[in-house]
């Protein structure tokens, strides 16, 4: 894979920010990749002596919250040093150029070719009532021409990954997610709505790390991030188990921080690391804040209902005591029918015996038997 | 209605016998034996309001008495269902109108016992010191125990071709070593006190002045004639599963019968005889032994 | 060698089709009842924790048990209150209680957790329980039936001595017989008087063992004429009508004392409340007492009925449902616990169990002198 760079020094790099922030943010993509502490210096070595790889960045049918999360990091640190190490030479929302300027730069980049493409925002399939046209052309030839000379592709956002907002009921521009278009060349989702930037980040840094994407679920979303449930990793899952829910917003379990699961959380059955990496720099995530997980990462979350319970597929929260009357035994329907048979053929057998004993000859019985005995019998007739 | 009955049951053994079925009246210094003889037994107090679901009484039960897992439909340690052959104590969950609060199920440990009176072989029998406890190599498995049991403790091992009948002991063997019971040793929040039946009444009194903690109420001072487990609770005990009853002591309902059957064997016997006599006091000997 | 099934025979009477699938029947319920012996009660009934006594103890034990009365109010009949005619009717009788009271011990070893300890009953005791005494009644009662029985034996084994030795101590047999009898059936009821939360108040009541007993003797009677209309029907005796309607004369009476005391007990106690209620327990409450009691009171007691076999029969049916429904309902349905219905081997035991009985039967009549007189040759199956 062939790297087309624009070289910098060592010292340029690490002039631009001290050693101890530089190393703390190599921790940082350590753990966010889950990795072990070794990493950091394997990372710090890969960051400092790489060159700049050329990114465009496509925004299609998008709302820029994907790139406004990358950018609104509080700490400078981490978009600095990503965007020195990467050369962003199209990017829409911040890119110095217009017009046709920024065309031209994007055309050069590509066909230079070794660039890593970027994708924020669904493609509308619906070429001809024009939706998502941008320069003249559409999303699906602009993703198709971009995709050419990439040497990956990422798809940030759930838009890009798989859809995400214009795909939700009823779908008017024919939405589709990257993957969905590209098929000959890998495509790395990393969805969220928006993406966590923090992932991202760590995408970056394990590409250049390591020259190659993280290992991938069967939705091509990174694994360090989306290997586990957020059911999993969540601080509420002891209330959950206990089976102290919120039941209303402002009740008392709501106050207290209790499992959002009644209130509609998502979070079993969303695959998303924000327990653990949290956003803005770890200040909080949605059910750290009160409200419940709406399933961002994963494809179609808004045709779900947002405060509606889902079924939960694997673990139900279990009564966890006893009541104080133990279950009453169910009578089935087989035993209802042994019974109710017995009892039809007792009834039926001297239903039988009447009829036999009603068509003899009653009452002559008694005179039969007198006239043919002896006259031996008993004494006295009473 | 239970007035009516015990006069009732005067009049007709009265009818039925005379004086053998009607109970003589103890005196009251016999009464007042009886009842000291009781209030020594060994107790227990559970109060429900410090009660937490912890459970720790459950899992020591089940060391103690080296019990089997069982668990829910669901497949859960902590929770099963009822009580069973092998759960001799349970913690219960009362979640409803009147607020919550956890039980402890487990044998009452009647002063009384219905149980011990009813087993045909004494399998069950009430010791002195208190606890009822279970002779397993008398029982012909007859289940009478579970039938009179006004509380539905007794449990049959159905699993088995040898189904012993189980329920808490008491931990009489600790009892006798001068411990405490396994589950009373296990509770972290002084839920279940142990003590003499005395003691235990006493504390239980001064506790359920506080009407606002607890009904004032203590359940099994004279239910069937006094239990030796005995509760006090946040809530009304018979929302939490403890049955309304009055304070006959069981035993003391069939006892007048079994007493008469002596009576009755005479009483029979005689009239029998006496008509045979007088029916046949007109035939010869051979013609009576004839058939 | 072909049999043909209509000409085989056994001591001169002839082995119907019906006889045979009694047979398969039984060994059917013996091999269930094996079963249960092995597997245990939990794999073979639908009895739990809160439901510890099914069918086997309310209709085999407790029915089985009233029904058997006729034994010793015949032998009272007969030999205490000297009424000689209805002599004929004895042995039949006798030989039905007898039956009757092997089928309750076998119905204790299949329902007994500890069957085989069954003895223990005799090494420990405990005479504050009523089953206690049940059981030493039963077990005594049942030896006496069979010294009350075995002059039959002796007759057909022409052994005089015994015969003359039982006849000696026939009379203490017999006063010794219907003490014991009314012990156990009155101490059946006693039991449930110790359960007095657990049975439904129109049932419940401190003069149940006088019920118990009341109607055990009525439901007795009514057994001694289906006996005999039975034994005419299958082997061809003489239906003795004429003896029968004499003897249940005094069956209205008994009956009618029946229902004043527990009419007059329901209004005393203020029990008659919750017939007023329309639920289940009242409507069979009324069946039972209207097609148990009232019926049969009415039918014995009117001599037109009472002297058509077709009446007595019907009339006796009515009082022996009446005993079986009364046991259980006081003992199974309206006994408190969890829900109940037998399963298909309980049935099968029991079935296979009164099955058992009637090959006992059979096999008295085949081989025995049970019918002393001579039988009636024409119009008989």
């Amino acid at each position: 894979m062939a790297i087309q760079t624009h070289t910098e020094t060592d010292a340029q790099v690490s002039s631009m920010l001290s050693r101890r922030d530089f190393l703390a943010f190599c921790s940082l993509m350590a753990g966010a990749l889950a990795l072990p502490k070794s990493s950091e210096e394997l990372i710090s070595k890969a960051l400092a002596s790489k060159a700049r790889v050329p990114v465009v960045w496509l925004e299609l049918q998008d709302c820029a919250g994907c790139s406004e999360a990358f950018l609104r990091s509080s700490a400078p640190t981490a978009a600095e040093v990503v965007l020195d190490i990467l050369s962003v030479d199209y990017h829409e929302t911040i890119m110095a150029a217009s017009g046709k300027r920024a065309e031209e730069a994007k055309e050069a980049t590509i066909a230079a070719g070794g660039y890593l493409l970027v994708v924020e925002g669904s493609i509308s399939l619906d070429e001809d009532n024009g939706y998502c046209c941008i320069g003249g052309k559409s999303s699906v030839q602009l993703l198709e021409e971009a995709a050419k000379n990439a040497i990956a592709i990422v798809a940030v956002g759930n838009c890009a990954c798989f859809g995400g907002l214009p795909k939700a009921n009823p779908n008017p521009t024919n939405a589709v997610g990257v993957m969905d278009l590209i098929k000959d060349k890998p495509v790395l989702n990393i969805p969220g709505c928006p993406m966590n930037p923090v992932n991202l980040t760590a995408t970056v840094v394990h590409f250049l790390t390591f020259g190659a994407l993280p290992e991938m679920d069967a939705l091509h979303r990174p694994m360090f991030a989306f290997g586990h449930l957020i059911h999993d990793n969540c601080e509420r899952r002891g209330h959950f188990t206990a089976g102290e829910f919120v039941r209303e917003w402002g009740d008392e379990g709501h106050r207290l921080g209790y499992c959002l699961y009644k209130m509609g959380c998502k979070g079993p059955m969303t695959y998303h690391n924000c327990p653990s990496v949290r956003f803005n720099e770890g200040t909080n995530w949605p059910i750290g804040a009160g409200h419940p997980c709406i399933g961002c990462s994963e494809p179609g979350f808004w045709d779900l209902e947002t405060y509606t319970p889902i079924e939960l597929a694997k673990f139900t929260p279990p009564e966890q005591y006893p009541g104080i009357v133990p279950p009453e035994r169910e009578i089935t329907p087989l035993g209802a029918a042994i019974t109710g048979g017995t009892l039809g053929v007792v009834v039926g057998a001297a239903g039988a015996f009447a009829y036999d004993m009603m068509t003899r000859q009653a009452g002559n019985e008694q005179k039969a038997e007198d006239a043919k005995l002896g006259p031996d019998e008993h004494g006295d007739q009473k | 209605m239970p007035i009516n009955r015990r006069e009732f049951l005067k009049t007709a053994g009265a009818g039925l016998g005379g004086l053998a079925l009607v109970d003589s009246p103890l005196s009251q210094l016999e009464i007042q034996a009886k009842q000291q003889e009781a209030n020594d037994q060994a107790s227990m107090l559970y109060d429900a309001t410090k009660c937490v679901g912890c459970r720790a009484c459950q899992v020591a039960c089940k060391s103690r008495s080296s019990l089997p897992p069982v668990t829910d439909p669901e497949r859960i340690w902590e929770r099963p269902l009822d009580l069973s052959a092998d759960t001799w104590t349970l913690i219960k969950l009362y979640d409803g109108e009147e607020g919550t609060s956890f039980i402890k199920a487990n044998c009452m440990h009647c002063v009384e016992p219905a149980c011990a009176s009813v087993c045909p072989v004494a399998a069950l029998e009430k010791t002195d010191a208190g606890p009822v406890v279970y002779h397993a190599e008398r029982c012909i498995g007859c289940r009478y125990c579970m039938a009179a049991c006004p509380f539905g403790i007794p449990k049959a091992q159905w699993y088995s071709n040898a189904p012993k009948i189980q329920k808490c002991d008491f931990c009489a063997d600790r009892l006798a070593g001068g411990e405490r019971p396994a589950c009373a040793d296990a509770c972290p929040t002084g839920a279940i006190n142990f003590g003499s039946r005395q003691e235990m009444l006493d504390v239980a009194h001064s506790r359920v002045t506080d009407t606002e903690r607890y009904v004032n109420t203590v359940y099994g001072e004279h239910e069937a004639g006094g239990t030796d487990v005995l509760y006090i609770a946040g809530i009304n005990p018979l929302l939490l599963g403890l049955p309304e009853l009055d304070d006959r002591s069981l035993p003391s309902i069939d006892w007048p019968y079994m007493k008469a059957v002596p009576w009755v064997v005479g009483i029979v016997g005689a009239f029998l005889t006496a008509t045979y006599f007088y029916t046949h006091r007109n035939e010869s000997k051979e013609v009576q032994d004839g058939h | 060698m072909a049999i043909k099934l209509g000409d085989i025979h056994l001591r001169r009477y002839k082995v119907g089709p019906g006889m045979i699938f009694i047979w398969i029947v039984g060994a059917l319920g013996l091999a269930v009842a094996a079963w249960r012996w092995i597997a245990g009660l939990g794999a073979t009934t639908n009895l739990s924790d809160h439901r510890g006594w099914g069918i086997w103890i309310s209709f085999d034990m407790m029915a089985g048990i009233g029904l058997a009365a006729g034994a010793f109010t015949i032998a009272a009949v007969v030999y205490i209150f000297n009424l000689k005619k209805f002599y004929p009717l004895v042995r039949p009788t006798l030989l039905t209680g007898f039956i009757s009271y092997i089928l309750a011990a076998l119905t204790l070893l299949a329902d007994l957790g500890f069957p085989l300890r069954i003895w223990h009953l005799v090494i420990y005791n405990n005479i504050h329980s009523p089953l206690f005494e049940i059981g030493w009644c039963v077990m005594l009662y049942s030896a006496v039936l069979a010294l009350e029985f075995s002059p039959v034996v002796f007759e057909a084994l022409h052994w005089k001595v015994p015969l003359k030795i039982i006849h000696g101590i026939q009379i203490p047999l017999i006063i010794a017989g219907i003490t014991l009898s009314t012990l156990h059936q009155s101490t059946l009821g006693t039991m449930l008087t110790i359960m007095p939360y657990r049975i439904h108040p129109l049932w419940y009541s401190p003069l149940m063992p006088v019920f118990y007993y009341i109607s055990a003797i009525a439901a007795g009677l009514g057994m001694v004429v289906f006996e005999s209309y039975n034994s005419a029907r299958t082997y061809g005796y003489r239906f003795e009508l004429k003896l029968l309607s004499s003897l249940t004369k005094i069956v209205p009476w008994v009956l009618g004392l029946y229902l004043v005391l527990k009419l007059g007990e329901l209004v005393v106690s203020g029990d008659y409340v919750y017939l007023l209620k329309g639920d289940l327990a009242s409507v069979l409450f009324i069946i039972e007492m209207m097609g148990g009691v009232v019926i049969p009171m009415l039918m014995f007691a009117d001599p037109k009925t009472r002297n058509t076999s077709n009446g007595i029969i019907w009339a006796a049916f009515y009082a022996m449902g009446g005993l079986i429904m009364n046991r259980i309902n006081s003992a199974l349905t309206f006994f408190g616990g969890a829900l109940y219905l037998p399963a298909w081997s309980e049935i099968a035991v029991s079935v296979g169990l009164t099955c058992l009985g009637i090959i006992m039967f059979d096999a008295a009549v085949r081989f025995l002198p049970m019918f002393p007189e001579p039988k009636v040759e024409a119009g008989k199956k």
